[in-house]
């Protein structure tokens, strides 16, 4: 089995996202440990340009953290042409509110810096001179951590007018989410900074040909912005080459569940399943058996224990399996997990979460938990599973944003992988499941 | 010129049209709830999903791959696309309900979406037959509903300010109204709140929905979630016949429909024109209904007695007869219409009277710049265009109180509460009054009194501030029988209603009065001077013809519209 790993000799992995050092998360410690020399490279040797870094980004093949893995690079390439009379923006989404998903508070919490410091390279490559650190509103002391810290940097000269003598400026402001899942979206989070509601917005226009207060934007996430330093100090070649090769990386695996040793580690893309919940993450509770897993947040699609033989955390081989890399949040569930009590839970989440701005999202995320609720309930009835099926039809891919489909997966693959289950709790249908639509 | 093929037929476009506007101008009736020509898309209901493909391009050519038969190669986009913010461009291909197996689909479940928390109230809700979601659910929707559980609860009868009432549950969350205010009238008094399936629209707090042009929102919200207050619950849309006319509580002449159910008036809506008042309405153009249903008169007076409408001209052409035309005062109105201050005119002349005055009602700050503007009547235009100016008030007393007039004519106005003198001041005076009210306080000094037909009963023409010649159009019938006004009743409006000859005719509510243009040539035959006209239509074509201030006004060229006029006597 080990042979199939992607991530190499992962046991002798070295961290760079989070490494074993005290206090990282001081200035002070920081700037012992190459804190902002990436940046200072970057401004101030004539090695790099705006266009320079963007192609290191590329070469890095790093591929966004914050759920739909889209390359980094190339998004920071789709900016429009710099003109002086318009401004710029970058947002650094640090909203994290997936459930399953607690690995940017983790970095935020331990690399704080880090994170600055690739907001201001990013900047750079962008020529962007408001960079906002959006965060998730109720990581309230999370918040104070970062607004500590951005003063400190502030102070040192690393964030402001002029930094390290360059001649290039840029202010980093702080915006403390909304409170709401949906603000993580990346045209909500825009909507959100600018003070209005959050509802996504519909795409085209893109981000960076219309984003906040409609100038160009673009929006990663946290982590994804944090490897940024990383990638100027240690060139793009070597960041590609860690881990999986069309999915490359050192990647927060926030492991959580029934696992002996559930947290935040860091190891390279492409790490087996089984490595990371019997090695990294000590192993089953209790020494149950895996009853499923989910890779990445709770929209990925499930996967049974059978599905996970041989499976590598990297978005090719999990999109094989029939599941997605997502946010590389791994909810571990062993034998004794009711799987539609867990599913109840899910679809009231996004029931929850769901703005309510699109009319199949709206009505369809609360018939969902309806449905799963009464079948939980033991009053649901056979047909109640293919009308469940049906509605994610209904849902998916019809919306203004992806939530819609972040909700019907978790109901389609868990209907779809524990039918039984499922068919368990329901009393056979006399009536089948409403007739009116299959004819359409 | 670019192309683009809806359903299989081709068709061409110029610049770049917006999908869904296009195929709407186009006779493709495409559902949707949450587009409006006038605001921003942001494409959340969903409805108007379409399938869009475009012709496969070749990389290196840049042309068009084509197919075994020479036909290019279409590619469709993996998820159907809301037609609504789908810029259209050239070679697109699109399948709707009419070509799509999977657009009808996706219709279908969109409906049955919105339909499942909705209260489907609609026996008592204002908006049934006339409402965008139950004409589509009729026509796009499931035949029933899935959905078994109970729906979601919101606040009722919620009064978001002095004239609009809300009924959250009914509400589909177009944001519609939300970008009314924000995107139109600007006063941002609307945002949704709550979340998810608890959504629906309010003020923010402490505020009230006062905007005075809350009431668009009623009409633009495809459900029945915002109701007038004035006329929740007061007629069901199909016991309404509506008109298409214009509004006249100032100098706008916006374009509207006037709603009439047993000949009363029961609410005023906007109708679309695009060169005066778009597709809004002001809360006061809405609100005048009462005036055209309350305090009518009964029927012409002699000295205050009632009398027969044959009795009053006699009186009326008695008290003209053998006059010092010098010592008569003929005072127009900017409230009448073109044809009958035209017709006054000539009345004047023929008893040898100066050209009459008209009252200006003017109110300084009551404009907005957009429909309220500061004249409050909706003719003063046509009367400077005919020759009548607006009257100096003082003169005018000194006139009357000096002792200087003996006759005293005044046509669809009130010189009392103008102000210009008391009714006492009017004892010696023989005073003629064509009058809408009863309240006229002209009215105790008159010696003839005339009911007059009002903007909503009578045919004829207003100029607009921006000297913009409209057509009126009786919306409700009047009193005893007149054959221009039935045939007009009869063309525009599609269900006759009100009419003599239609089964919903009925005698509740008729005030018996006449338009200027029969009551004017009655008394002036009764002096010896013969109107021959057959109606105003030929009044304004005699106008057309021989007034440069009306060239172009006939009654064809006015048609839905109006025509605007040239500017005349302007110095630069
Ligand atoms: C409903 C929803 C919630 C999201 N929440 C987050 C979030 O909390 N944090 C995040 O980084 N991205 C989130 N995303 C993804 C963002 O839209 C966006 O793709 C991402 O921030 C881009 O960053 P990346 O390219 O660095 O991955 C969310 C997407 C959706 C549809
Ligand atoms: S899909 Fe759901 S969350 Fe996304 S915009 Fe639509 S209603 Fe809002
Ligand atoms: S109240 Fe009407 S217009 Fe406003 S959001 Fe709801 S459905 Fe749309
Ligand atoms: S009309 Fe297009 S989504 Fe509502």
């Amino acid at each position: 089995m080990e042979t199939q790993s992607k991530a190499g000799d992962w046991r002798a992995f070295k961290r760079v996202l989070m490494p074993p050092v005290k206090d990282l998360h001081k200035l002070e410690v920081y700037e012992e440990h190459e804190g902002y020399a990436a940046l200072r490279e970057v401004l101030t040797t004539d090695k790099w340009d705006p266009t320079s870094v963007t192609n290191e980004m590329k070469k890095s093949g790093l591929k966004g953290r914050g759920g739909a893995g889209f390359p980094t690079g190339l998004k920071w390439s789709f900016m429009p042409p710099v003109d002086p009379d318009i401004p710029r923006f970058l947002c650094c989404n640090g909203d994290e509110s997936e459930p399953g998903t607690f690995k940017d508070r983790q970095l935020m919490e331990y690399n704080p810096h880090l994170v600055l410091e690739g907001m201001l390279i990013a900047a750079y490559a962008m020529s962007i001179k408001t960079a906002f650190l959006y965060i998730r509103g109720e990581f309230a002391d999370w918040i104070t951590l970062m607004e500590g810290e951005l003063e400190k940097a502030y102070a040192k000269g690393y964030v402001g007018q002029d930094i390290m003598g360059s001649g290039f400026s840029c202010e980093i402001v702080i915006h403390k989410g909304a409170g709401a899942y949906i603000c993580g979206e990346e045209s909500s989070l825009m909507e959100s900074l600018e003070g209005k509601r959050a509802y996504p917005r519909i795409k085209p226009p893109f981000p960076a040909q219309k984003g906040v207060w409609g100038y160009p934007t673009t929006i990663n996430n946290v982590e994804s912005l944090a490897c940024a330093p990383l990638i100027i100090r240690n060139g793009g070649d070597w960041y590609a080459g860690i881990g999986a090769e069309a999915h490359p990386g050192p990647v927060l695996y926030g492991i959580s569940g029934h696992v002996n040793r559930p947290g935040v580690y860091e190891y390279p893309t492409g790490m087996l399943i089984t490595d990371l919940i019997y090695e990294v993450a000590g192993g089953m509770r209790g020494g149950k058996k895996l009853k499923a897993l989910i890779p990445g947040g709770s929209s990925t699609p499930i996967l049974r224990a059978d599905m996970i033989e041989g499976l590598t955390m990297d978005a090719n081989s999990l999109r094989d399996a029939g599941s997605m890399m997502g946010t590389s949040g791994m909810l571990i569930m062993d034998e004794d997990t009711d799987i539609v009590a867990w599913l109840r839970r899910i679809t009231h989440f996004y029931h929850h979460e769901s703005c309510g701005q699109c009319t199949p999202c709206r009505e369809g995320t609360g018939w969902l938990e309806n449905i799963v609720t009464r079948i939980d309930e033991g009053e649901g009835n056979f047909r109640d599973l293919d009308l469940l099926l049906d509605l994610c039809t209904q849902m998916e891919g019809r919306t203004v944003c992806a939530l819609a489909d972040a909700a019907a997966w978790p109901v389609r693959y868990t209907i779809d992988r524990f039918r039984d289950e499922f068919e368990a709790r329901c009393r056979p249908s006399l009536i089948p499941s409403g007739g009116v639509l299959e004819n359409a | 010129m670019p192309t683009i093929t809806i359903d299989n037929q081709n068709y061409e476009f110029e610049g770049r049209p917006r999908l869904l506007q296009f195929c709407l101008d186009n006779g493709v009736d495409l559902p949707h709830f949450c587009y409006h020509p006038s605001m921003s898309a942001p494409a959340n209901c969903r409805q108007c999903l379409v399938d869009v493909g475009m012709p496969q391009m070749n990389r290196e050519t840049r042309e068009s791959n084509l197919d075994d038969d020479g036909n290019p190669i279409i590619q469709f986009m993996p998820k159907l696309q809301t037609s609504c913010s789908m810029d259209m461009t050239d070679g697109m291909v699109v399948k709707t309900h009419c070509s799509s197996d999977a657009v009808v689909r996706a219709q279908k479940d969109t409906l049955e979406f919105l339909l499942i928390n909705h209260p489907l109230d609609c026996p008592i809700c204002d908006q049934a037959g006339h409402c965008p979601l139950q004409n589509q659910a009729y026509k796009h929707g499931p035949e029933s509903s899935r959905f078994e559980f109970q729906k979601v609860h919101k606040p009722k009868h919620v009064d978001l300010g002095p004239n609009v009432v809300l009924d959250a549950e009914r509400c589909i969350n177009c944001t519609r109204c939300i970008r009314f205010t924000s995107e139109i009238s600007k006063s941002n008094q609307l945002t949704i709140i709550e979340r998810g399936v608890k959504n629906y629209p309010m003020t923010p707090p402490g505020i009230e929905f006062d905007d005075p042009y809350s009431m668009n929102v009623i009409d633009i919200c495809p459900v029945g979630a915002l109701t007038s207050k004035e006329h929740r619950f007061g007629a069901r849309v199909w016991e309404m016949s509506k008109t298409a006319s214009i509004s006249t509580v100032g100098s706008k002449g916006s374009n509207c429909y006037y709603w009439v159910k047993d000949n009363q008036i029961m609410k005023v809506t906007p109708r679309t024109n695009m060169s005066v008042n778009e597709y809004w309405l002001s809360d006061e153009e809405r609100l005048d209904c009462d005036r055209f249903n309350k305090n009518r008169p009964t029927g012409p007076t002699v000295e205050n007695a009632e009398v027969s409408w044959e009795m009053a001209y006699k009186a009326a052409s008695d008290c003209l007869t053998g006059i010092d035309g010098s010592r008569a005062l003929f005072v127009g109105s900017a409230y009448a219409t073109v044809e009958d201050n035209y017709l006054l005119t000539k009345l004047a002349t023929a008893v040898g009277a100066p050209t009459p005055v008209y009252l200006a009602h003017v109110e300084e700050g009551h404009a907005d710049g957009w429909l309220k503007t500061d004249d409050r009547a909706p003719n003063s235009q046509g009367c400077e265009r005919l020759g009548l100016h607006a009257a100096d008030v003082k003169e005018l007393k000194a006139r009357i109180t000096g002792g200087e007039v003996d006759v005293l004519y005044v046509l669809e106005d009130d010189i009392v509460a103008a102000g210009v003198c008391t009714a006492k001041q009017l004892k010696k005076v023989k005073v003629i009054l064509h009058h809408y009210h009863t309240t006229n306080q002209t009215l105790p000094a008159a010696d003839v009194a005339l009911p007059a037909a009002m903007a909503v009963e009578t045919v004829g023409s207003f100029v607009n501030g921006d000297l913009r010649a409209q057509r009126l159009r009786p919306a409700k019938s009047i009193a005893g029988v007149n054959r221009t006004l039935s045939m007009e009743i009869g063309k525009c409006r599609a269900d006759a209603h009100g009419t003599p000859f239609d089964k919903w005719y009925n005698e509740s509510n008729l005030v018996n009065c006449q338009p200027g243009w029969v009551s004017i040539p009655e008394i002036a035959s009764r002096l010896g001077h013969e109107m021959q006209y057959k109606g105003p239509r030929n009044i304004m074509a005699e106008l057309a013809e021989s007034d440069s201030g009306f060239t172009g006004a006939t009654y064809e060229a006015m048609g839905e519209f109006g025509v605007s006029l040239e500017p005349i006597g302007v110095t630069a």
